[in-house]
């Protein structure tokens, strides 16, 4: 019955190269904007690209993989950035000290991410309906804070020391922020392929009732994933603010649909076309690639909404395309 | 019987297919006449679902011909197929879950008036053809999530059997179907035999093949082996084909010391499933479980898993009285459920036979709370040898197993829990009669370490063959009890059917 040593069929070969469709087309993005757009491939702007448009989306993105992976969704990530990015804020301009804010902030997103738990373990309501409620609510409960969505500044110069020493300080020439996405990418990494957490995640995905008959917690297991999720948006958040120094409501909303984009992008280059950390990744440089590159070249931002909706087609339809219509 | 090729309906020739480095089938050919009931038999992984799906238009075949009809088909598909008059029921594919019966028996027939559907003639048609072929009273509104397996395959059965079909294909459609229902599946395919339609029939029980079979063509490692008349070639000669070995004693004779109680169930009642059922599993026994669809058998197996509480009773064990809340007080336990219901409760299709054998006893291969690859490489490895599980390797999708092969990673995932009590629902449905002896094996094993067995089977040879006592419930009363040397299956049958017993048993 087996033998490896025979070629593959062609149908098998375009099935593996169809993995590597959204590499491909990263790869000739970036070269087209290179040749189109002299100050693409420059070092500012990656270094701007990078720290100010993928660490955020980055971190993000991967707390939806974990989520996806459980076979669920968050339509709430923004409302963990944001309630984070308001903690955190309001506390520094009481005058309480950076470390208590910081902690205060996380936590103001776990809460967040618990409520998520509660109302998909306990109440049984599924977890796009119980996000989007959670969406909703977050959304109003900012407007009324914020009397009707105004902005908290921190432009005093007093604080500036401290949003430096988040987003603008290096460790070993390298800026903090790209330190905290490789450190909290490589934990996910490790948890959700690694794990037995990871393991029991993936079940719940593939067949929540396989889970439940093996004797697995379920409801424990589900809520871990929704208030990791919350707390890892967290981070975004205090990044978010630390950059524009300030709280402006509903700013973490931005977020959503980049990453649930990027986090399905990145399914397409694994086999069974599972949420990855690797492939989110790589759905967040796409990205975050071709709005910068779009916008160097002139697009204006609704014409970049609609290149990244072509690209999307593009990379699944080569990705799909490929796999044939399988058996 | 000479075979007159004139009268061929179907002929596949020199059909083979590979899955990646898998060879599935390999020049393998089938020829099904006119007017006949044309067996297909196999070892799990022999292929025969394969070839059924390439007939069916669903997989396209690397290599070879085949004429429907004495006419070569080239593009074959699922609805040419339909059109030339060839009906299916695969092995694994299911029905809509959400559809009510009505709607799954006439999906994609529907009856219309105008352009509209004929929703009121779907119903009462539904219910009409269900009494028809199985005497079964099944509201056409249930869902089909709803019903039992046995049910679900009723309804596949059905729906292929009210078109208007010149072959009929049915990929084990009797597994986990109690010998009523068999019966009546099988005066509906001898109508349709003597009316001039062939059938395709695929299954692992070599009395049924034997008993309604008019040609048997034999599978092994992909290709057919030989085209017999099964009234003149015996089982054992046909079994011989099959796995190319003797096969040995179907159940194996054992000899072991029963042990101490390890479960007791006091007065368990559920209310509307089962009333007041007493019983004891002690360490070496093998327990035998039965009673007809709707008895309350399966409501009881639930609640000693902890799928559902009991409304009053007590569960002990080893002496000590124990809650059993939900599946995770239950494992933790060390008790096994082996589910009737696969696909949705069994294995995970999606995930590869490691990440399923592994998901029950996650601590056996754990370090610091990261899997080790080394220890799931020798536990699931282990297992996989055991059962003869037919794979190129563990991180295989179980999706891509055969439905024999799938079963046995249902099995292996609580071999890896070395759990104490198992319950087994159905244990070798859709295993082939060389795998059944192994798990036969396996189980008087596990008895002979100390594991006591609770086995429920639709085949009742299996637990007359297998069992030290057999309960029979009734209306949901544990009403009678066999011993291995009383239990036969005509009077299981007659017990599970609620006829009292002649003998007055006072002693237990
Ligand atoms: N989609 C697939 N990908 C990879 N391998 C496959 C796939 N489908 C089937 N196979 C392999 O092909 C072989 C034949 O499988 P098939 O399902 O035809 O067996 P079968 O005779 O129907 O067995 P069973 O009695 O267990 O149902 C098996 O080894 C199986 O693992
Ligand atoms: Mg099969």
């Amino acid at each position: 019955m087996l033998n490896l040593s025979t070629p593959m069929p062609i149908e098998e070969r375009l099935k593996a190269i169809s993995n590597y469709a959204v590499i491909f087309a990263l790869v000739v993005i970036v070269a087209g904007f290179a040749i189109a757009a002299p100050s693409f491939l420059t070092g500012a702007n990656l270094y701007n690209l990078i720290l100010n448009n993928v660490v955020m989306l980055a971190i993000v993105a991967i707390a939806m993989t974990i989520v996806v992976s459980s076979g669920g969704i968050d339509l709430s990530v923004g409302v963990s950035v944001d309630m984070a990015s308001m903690a955190f804020i309001m506390l520094l301009k009481a005058g309480v000290f950076v470390g208590t804010a910081l902690f205060a902030g996380i936590g103001a997103a776990l809460v967040v991410g618990l409520i998520n738990a509660i109302l998909i373990t306990r109440l049984r309501i599924s977890p796009f309906l119980a996000t989007l409620g959670i969406l909703f609510i977050g959304q109003s409960v900012q407007k009324i804070a914020s009397g009707g969505g105004k902005p908290v500044y921190l432009a005093n110069a007093k604080f500036a020391p401290t949003f430096n020493a988040i987003v603008k300080s290096e460790v070993l020439g390298i800026p903090t922020p790209m330190l905290i996405l490789a450190a909290i990418a490589i934990a996910v990494y490790v948890l959700l392929h690694k794990s037995v957490f990871g393991r029991y995640i993936r079940a719940l995905g593939a067949q929540p009732g396989v889970a439940w008959y093996s004797g697995i917690r379920v409801p424990f297991h589900t809520s871990l994933v929704y208030i990791i999720a919350a707390g890892l948006c967290g981070v975004t958040g205090i990044l978010l603010s630390s950059t524009v120094k300030s709280y402006v409501p509903l700013s973490g909303d931005g977020y959503l649909l980049d990453a649930i984009g990027a986090c399905f992008i990145g399914t397409t280059i694994s086999a069974q076309r599972r949420p990855s950390v690797l492939g989110t990744l790589i759905g967040v440089l796409l990205l975050a690639v071709t709005r910068n590159g779009l916008l160097l070249v002139g697009w204006n931002f609704y014409w970049q909404q609609v290149g990244i909706g072509l690209l999307v087609f593009a990379v699944l339809a080569l990705s799909f395309g490929l796999r044939g219509r399988g058996h | 019987m000479p075979l007159d090729t004139q009268s061929a309906i179907i002929e596949m020739q020199g059909i083979s297919k590979r899955f990646g480095p898998v060879r599935a089938l390999e020049e393998a050919s089938l020829t099904i006449h006119r007017g006949r009931i044309h067996g297909l038999v196999g070892a799990n992984g022999a292929g025969k679902s394969t070839i059924i799906k390439v007939l069916a238009g669903i997989l396209r075949p690397d290599a070879g011909t085949i004429r429907i009809d004495g006419q070569e088909v080239t593009r074959l598909t699922p609805a040419l197929v339909e059109k030339l008059g060839v009906h299916f029921i695969h092995q694994d594919r299911l029905l809509v879950p959400t559809a009510t019966v009505a709607e799954a028996i006439f999906l994609r027939h529907e009856p219309r008036i105008g352009p509209f559907l004929n929703l009121r003639a779907m119903r009462r048609r539904s219910a009409e053809l269900l009494k028809h072929y199985f005497d079964l009273d099944l509201p056409a509104d249930a869902l089909v999530q709803d019903l039992t397996t046995a049910q679900q395959k009723i309804v596949q059965i059905t729906r292929a059997l009210a078109q208007e079909a010149k072959v009929l294909v049915l990929d084990e459609p009797t597994a986990a179907l109690v010998k009523r229902e068999v019966d009546s599946l099988f005066r509906v395919l001898r109508r349709l035999r003597d009316d001039g339609i062939s059938v395709i029939f695929i299954s692992h029980y070599m009395q049924e093949i034997e008993e309604i079979c008019d040609e048997v063509t034999v599978m092994r490692n992909g290709t057919d082996v030989g085209v017999v008349d099964p009234r003149q070639s015996g089982i054992d000669e046909i079994v011989a084909m099959m796995i190319n070995r003797d096969m040995g004693e179907m159940y194996p004779a054992r000899s072991v010391a029963i042990g101490a109680p390890v479960l007791e169930v006091q007065g368990l009642s559920r209310d509307g499933s089962f009333r007041n059922v007493s019983l004891t599993l002690r360490a070496g026994e093998i327990v035998g479980l039965t009673g007809l669809l709707g008895s309350g058998v399966k409501e009881l197996v639930q609640c000693l898993f902890g799928l559902d509480r009991p409304d009053a009773g007590r569960v002990a064990i080893d002496g000590q009285e124990v809650a059993l809340g939900s599946p995770v007080q239950a494992v933790g336990r060390r008790i096994a459920l082996l589910p009737e219901d696969r696909r949705a409760h069994g294995v995970a299709m999606g995930l590869s036979i490691a990440d399923n054998i592994a998901l029950a006893s996650m601590q056996r291969y754990a370090k610091g709370g990261l899997v080790s690859a080394a220890k799931e490489a020798a536990i699931v490895d282990g297992l996989i040898r055991d059962l003869s599980i037919k794979t190129p390797h563990r991180h295989n999708l179980v999706r891509n197993l055969s439905g024999g092969n799938q079963q046995k990673v249902a099995i292996a995932k609580w071999l890896s829990c070395q759990s104490r009590i198992y319950v087994l629902d159905e244990p070798t449905v859709a295993v082939d009669v060389g795998a059944k002896v192994e798990i036969y094996n396996l189980m008087n094993r596990l008895a002979a370490e100390g594991a006591a067995i609770l086995l429920m089977s639709s085949e009742l040879e299996e637990l007359v063959g297998m069992c030290d006592r057999t309960l029979v419930i009734y209306r949901g009363e544990l009403i009678d009890e066999f011993t291995r040397a009383e239990a036969d299956t005509d009077s299981l049958l007659a017990a599970a059917s609620g006829a009292a017993r002649k003998t007055a048993r006072e002693t237990a």
